[in-house]
């Protein structure tokens, strides 16, 4: 090592012993010199010289070769950097292929999850829950949505219990609940909050908001809601439901895990998840709707008057927004109902002037 | 950001305190000047930032970039702490932790995912309930927890270097794991007595089957010898026993007995507000010894855990070489608890915005905010800048409490562990050779996946 120029010393790691050993540098050309006080000179092209990233505090930078992946050299001052030029070069990224084949298999994994197996499961098994453990499921969950509707964080939303309007609610669903298979053990509850809306839970239980009763114009359109929520309750859906994100809670958990984020993003997917299934089944209970007001000698077309005041409060959600709403899109539901009605069959209210006031009442105390 | 875990600290995977090894050239040359210290480098105020911005960059990627910052913390640590002056390396990979967690992810959400279904279904069919399904679906996780743990200490250790050579921990995940659970049921049937022996053995299990190089570590002492570090925590429960015997036996504070827990907060309300007592209690300003007991509790179980590992490391051997740590129980309970506080006290601020802010989006402004100053201005926004806002707030206070938990605990930890460590003899270095990489596929992707991942 000749013409080069001394480059001070370092302390060198031949990547097999942990002794360091006290090196001269030399610099001869575009070749860095090592030589430790016992042992051989080492050979470093200057090229192929890369500094440690991330490294803490000032003082001592560690070298490394990119042909030898165990070797450094720990300097401890800097003036010798600038003569490598490819000090913060990145290596070429190495094994992407098996990095995506393992990200698509994961992105499977959970669609076949969530998609495929735990709704199949959740459907079969659904079938298999005796009454009481549906009913103690469903009671399980109304407690939480009585509490996450409330907003003051106090005490749940109140169960109106005004006794000429529950024997109202109580005639109404008599009148609906009469086919071959009656639902067993039906319990129907108005809840004292303002939206329009009602939902279905495990083991009979229906429940109706006082905004529904509000804005229904006559006793048929909430008859037409309860009897589409009593079609969820017979075929079983709300428990489909329960056990579907059981499951896939789980999974999403996983995938989100602790970022900060993670809490909107599953609440999002899990909302997705769970419209895309009711598509199916509140078409079911369109259906059913249907056949039950017909029987029970109530236009079915209420159900679509319902529907048509509910697009005049909210507007339509067609397209990517219907998929996001557990509804599918308001107008063809409309339109079904509506082609139900058929022209010589004879309709009668279903519930009387007084009845009906007595309904509206429901949540007065 | 996954700092919720960090309270296990650096220590427990990383380098040094299994760490073994260390020793100067010096110790081959001259053997009579084998003391090895451990310095630690890196300033707050970089770590700071380097926190802060790979958080940011973690929440722009949706959580992608966690595994990066993980990395790049890690990175930044390891180079701080510098046994005879020369610094430890890490060098896992980024890439390799993300194809670590979908593999774990292919593998887990069958198993999660099934599972949960198949033990609520089981919990309501059977017991009308659904906590069984809970606790189950959670004692289910309890093995694959052990064996994530142990996975990602290999890992860990598998990509830690000082000096150019390699750590590493055996194979024995599965072995780790029942041994973890029978000695928790130990534990637990024994009342807690046996914490320490379940302590002692576990360690013993992990130092075991670890490596520098070629060196094998042991683990000597025997288990009793870690009462000694559990001597705060057994005078605080022995002053709780001593306090309820006085105050609900000996000198009732109440002496008519409690009735439910809302008649408690009843009394305690009219208590507090100087009112009429009906209840008649006998000077209940006596429990305010309670909280400070408490506290006790809290400063013994931190003292426990890690005069604990100072004893174990004191007792940590490898051929030729010895450890000594003069770790302080006092003063790494003060980091925790004034570390903590400082995090805390932003996520309770931030919060506390939040739900202002939420107020002001979401209830009515006309009546909630007519008298407030500044109200009617905040609530003039349109909503979805509002929820924008909200939504940012949100992040950046996970953000921030993040940051601050490795500047103010994390970072003091690893500070006072490193510079509390020493190697009064390393005679044995010279002997010591380079050892095969532990290839790993999965790297710590199971441990990341039941977000266990240690905070760093």
């Amino acid at each position: 090592m000749s013409t080069g120029f001394d480059a001070g010393t370092a302390s060198f790691f031949d990547g097999d012993s942990p002794v360091a050993q006290d090196a001269r540098l030399l610099i001869d050309a575009d070749v860095l010199w090592i030589t430790p006080d016992t042992g051989a000179p080492v050979r470093w092209p200057l090229q192929d010289v890369r500094q440690l990233r991330d490294i803490a505090g000032r003082q001592g930078v560690s070298l490394r070769l990119t042909t030898d992946p165990l070797a450094r050299l720990f300097l401890t001052h800097k003036g010798v950097l600038r003569h490598f030029p490819h000090l913060n070069k990145r290596a070429a990224p190495q094994g992407r292929g098996r990095l995506l084949g393992w990200a698509l298999a994961a992105v499977a994994a959970v669609a076949l999850q969530i998609f495929v197996l735990i709704p199949l499961l959740a459907d079969n098994l659904a079938g298999f829950i005796p009454a009481q453990g549906e009913r103690a499921l469903g009671e399980a969950t109304f407690g939480h949505i009585r509490e996450a509707l409330d907003e003051t964080g106090l005490s749940p939303v109140e169960i109106c219990e005004n006794a000429d309007g529950v024997a109202a609610l109580t005639v109404l669903t008599e009148r609906l609940n009469v086919q071959d298979d009656p639902a067993k053990g039906l319990s129907v509850a108005v809840l004292d909050h303002p939206m329009v809306n009602a939902f279905a839970l495990p083991g009979g239980y229906v429940v109706l908001f006082r905004g529904l009763i509000e804005a229904a114009n006559g006793p048929d359109e909430v008859a037409a809601v309860l009897a589409h929520e009593i079609g969820h309750v017979v075929s079983r859906d709300p428990t489909r439901n329960a056990l579907r994100s059981a499951g896939s809670i789980g999974v999403l958990g996983l995938l989100f895990g602790d970022f900060a984020g993670g809490a909107a993003v599953l609440f999002l997917t899990e909302r997705l998840i769970s419209a895309q299934y009711s598509q199916a089944a509140e078409v079911g209970a369109d259906a059913f709707a249907h056949v039950t007001l017909e029987n029970a000698g109530i236009s079915p077309g209420a159900l679509g008057d319902m529907f048509e005041s509910m697009r005049k409060a909210h507007g339509d959600a067609d397209g990517l927004t219907a998929h996001f709403l557990s509804h599918p899109s308001l107008g063809s539901r409309i339109d079904a109902a509506r082609a139900v009605v058929s022209s010589q069959g004879t309709y009668t209210a279903s519930l009387d002037a007084a009845a009906w006031a007595d309904l509206q009442t429901i949540c007065d105390r | 950001m996954n700092t919720t875990s960090a309270s296990t600290g650096p220590w427990q995977s990383p380098p040094q305190a299994d760490a073994t090894s260390p020793a100067v050239d010096a110790g081959a040359t001259a053997p009579n000047r084998s003391e090895m210290n451990v310095d630690f480098m890196g300033r707050r105020g970089a770590l700071f930032w380097l926190a802060l911005k790979t958080g940011v960059l973690t929440i722009l990627t949706l959580g992608f970039y966690r595994f990066w910052m993980k990395t790049r913390l890690r990175r930044w640590y390891w180079s701080s702490i510098r046994p005879g002056g020369h610094p430890m390396e890490y060098v896992g990979d980024p890439i390799e932790k993300l194809l670590g967690f979908f593999i774990a992810v292919v593998i887990l959400t069958f198993y999660i995912g099934i599972l949960n279904l198949i033990l609520m279904f089981v919990s309501f069919s059977v017991f009308n309930s659904s906590w069984l399904g809970y606790i189950a679906s959670f004692a289910g996780v309890i093995p694959l927890w052990f064996y994530a743990t142990y996975r990602a200490r290999r890992y860990v250790l598998g990509r830690t270097r000082w000096r150019g050579v390699r750590f590493g921990l055996e194979k024995g995940a599965w072995g780790y794991a029942w041994r973890a659970l029978v000695h928790w049921c130990v534990t637990i049937l024994s009342l807690g007595l046996l914490w320490p022996r379940m302590t002692f053995w576990l360690e013993k299990y992990r130092t075991d089957r670890t490596f520098f190089g070629s060196a094998r570590m042991v683990q000597d002492g025997h288990w009793p010898m870690l009462y000694r570090a559990a001597i705060p925590f057994i005078f605080s429960v022995i002053c709780l026993g001593a306090a309820a015997l006085w105050l609900l036996w000996l000198a009732p504070v109440f002496p008519e007995g409690v009735g439910s827990g809302e008649d408690m907060i009843g009394a305690a309300e009219a208590f507090l507000e100087d009112r009429y007592v009906d209840q008649q209690w006998r000077d209940p300003q006596r429990l305010a010894i309670l909280p400070l007991i408490l506290f006790g509790l809290l400063f013994g179980a931190i003292y426990y855990r890690w005069v604990s590992k100072r004893i174990l490391a004191n007792h940590k051997t490898a051929p030729g070489i010895r450890f000594a740590s003069t770790l302080s129980g006092v003063r790494v309970s003060f980091i925790y608890i004034f570390g903590n506080f400082i995090a805390y006290l932003i996520l309770v601020l931030g919060i506390g915005l939040m739900v202002m802010l939420a107020f002001v989006t979401f209830a009515d402004s006309s009546m909630f905010l007519a008298g407030v100053p500044g109200g009617s201005l905040l609530g003039g926004l349109p909503r979805w800048l509002s929820l924008l806002i909200l939504g940012l707030l949100y992040l950046s206070v996970f953000l921030m409490w993040g940051v601050l938990y490795q500047t103010f605990v994390t970072f003091p930890l690893m500070r006072h562990m490193a510079r509390t460590t020493s190697l009064p003899d390393m005679t044995g270095l010279s002997q010591i050779s380079q050892r095969a990489r532990d290839e790993f596929a999965e790297a710590e992707g199971f441990a990341e996946a039941l977000d266990l991942g240690a905070a760093i």
